[in-house]
């Protein structure tokens, strides 16, 4: 396991350093049974479609793209994760084929139309809005599962 | 992330996720999290392996089927990293200098031909896959490398995109360069080794050359945004470093 104490030096001082949010009561929501879930992912590799506004470096707003959106561009402000494995393959990030493969053999109910993205960068204690915001959309469509997948 | 997750949960959502940093999850708690040793940047592991993408999501959404929690999972299997870093640094002792700023034209000339040596295996690679990660900025292709120059004067150039200053196009131009070159080489030569491809681009290509020249020229500015970008290590992949470039005190971290 990559212990932070085993990371290099400037890494180290700045994640075992990060002002992390502890809530003190973590909400909880029973899940659905499987057959049952339907699916939105929501990533904070800031990603978004082609031509949507680019994320600024500390965003605290989310950009949507649709189950079938391919054309995806990254404006993270960090350089110290791999970009070279999403642009191989989007899924190695955001699994929309995986997800409708297994909707497809019933291991989920659905995959939901709309995914989002936030700016990892930021402080989600400044995303609380935007968050639910989307948390609303997703219930209009009847999602009841989020799949977060940092970057 | 964890955050994010507080938020959904409260609003009737059920959530997962999956993290890097296993002492993150277990001081933050959220609901239900699967730790992946992995690079950062792979949530599903590894590109075009559909099997092992689904192994993680599976063990992910196994923690949806568990009573209580919170709860942490460790995914079984490990994509090791580089001596405890989780994605590519450049070597500390490869630093440049204004002073290395000369013959900027032949500099210039050098990337160009460069770049249209890659651009038919670049074109190929954009026709296999369906898609391309090249276009954050909005720019040509052919305008990447020239706008980057413009800034090794020392002066701050005007900024060819409505509604975005220079320096934040400019992270997004480096971004771009880079995706062109690591998403040609990545198809041509079926490569997948974030390493190998990090040291080609910034250790041996031209346009990483221009890219250090960029940096050095940035910690000798009077420019505050532009000092920061370098203090901060986001253009240039000096996080996972041994220690801060030469020059800044890595304080913005």
């Amino acid at each position: 396991m990559t212990k932070i104490s085993e990371m290099p030096a400037v890494a180290r001082h700045f994640i075992s350093n990060l002002d992390l949010t502890v809530t003190s009561h973590p909400s909880w929501t029973e899940p659905v049974p499987a057959n049952e879930r339907r699916v939105s992912i929501v990533s904070t590799a800031a990603v978004s479609r082609r031509g949507d506004k680019p994320f600024s470096w500390l965003a605290k707003d989310s950009r949507t793209f649709h189950k079938t959106d391919r054309d995806l561009v990254m404006t993270h402000v960090a350089v110290e994760f791999d970009r070279s494995a999403w642009q191989q393959d989007l899924n190695t990030i955001i699994p929309l084929d995986r997800l409708e493969e297994m909707a497809a053999d019933s291991e989920i109910d659905s995959v939901a139309e709309e995914h989002y993205s936030f700016m990892g960068a930021a402080d989600p204690v400044t995303m609380e809005k935007s968050a639910r915001a989307v948390a609303a959309n997703m219930k209009r469509e009847g999602v009841n599962t989020v799949f977060l997948i940092p970057i | 992330m964890c955050g994010l997750a507080h938020f959904f949960e409260s609003e009737g959502l059920s959530t997962v996720l999956v993290g890097f940093v296993r002492e993150h999850l277990e001081a933050m708690r959220p609901p239900r999290s699967l730790f992946l040793d992995f690079p950062m940047g792979r949530g599903m592991g590894k590109p075009n392996n559909p099997r092992f993408q689904k192994k993680v999501i599976r063990a992910a959404f196994e923690l949806l089927d568990k009573n209580g929690g919170p709860v942490i999972d460790d995914f079984p299997e490990i994509i090791p990293v580089r001596a405890g870093r989780m994605g590519y640094a450049l070597p500390p002792e490869l630093v440049l200098s204004v002073d290395d700023v000369s013959n900027l034209d032949v500099v210039l000339a050098e990337v160009r031909s460069e770049m249209e040596a890659l651009r038919p295996d670049y074109d190929v690679a954009v026709a296999a896959r369906g898609r391309t990660t090249v276009g954050a900025s909005g720019l040509a292709v052919e305008e990447l490398a020239p706008f980057v120059a413009g800034f090794l004067g020392g002066e701050i150039p005007q900024s060819p995109r409505k509604g975005m200053a220079a320096i934040p196009l400019l992270k997004l131009v480096v971004e771009d360069l880079e995706a062109y070159y690591t998403e040609t080489r990545t198809h041509r030569d079926r490569i997948d080794d974030l390493e190998l491809m990090g040291e080609w681009f910034w250790e041996e290509s031209k346009v990483g050359r221009l890219l250090l020249l960029l940096e050095a020229v940035s910690v000798a500015s009077d420019n505050k945004v532009m000092l920061q970008i370098v203090e901060m290590s986001l253009m240039a992949p000096r996080f996972w470093s041994e220690g801060p470039l030469p020059g800044t005190s890595a304080a913005g971290w």
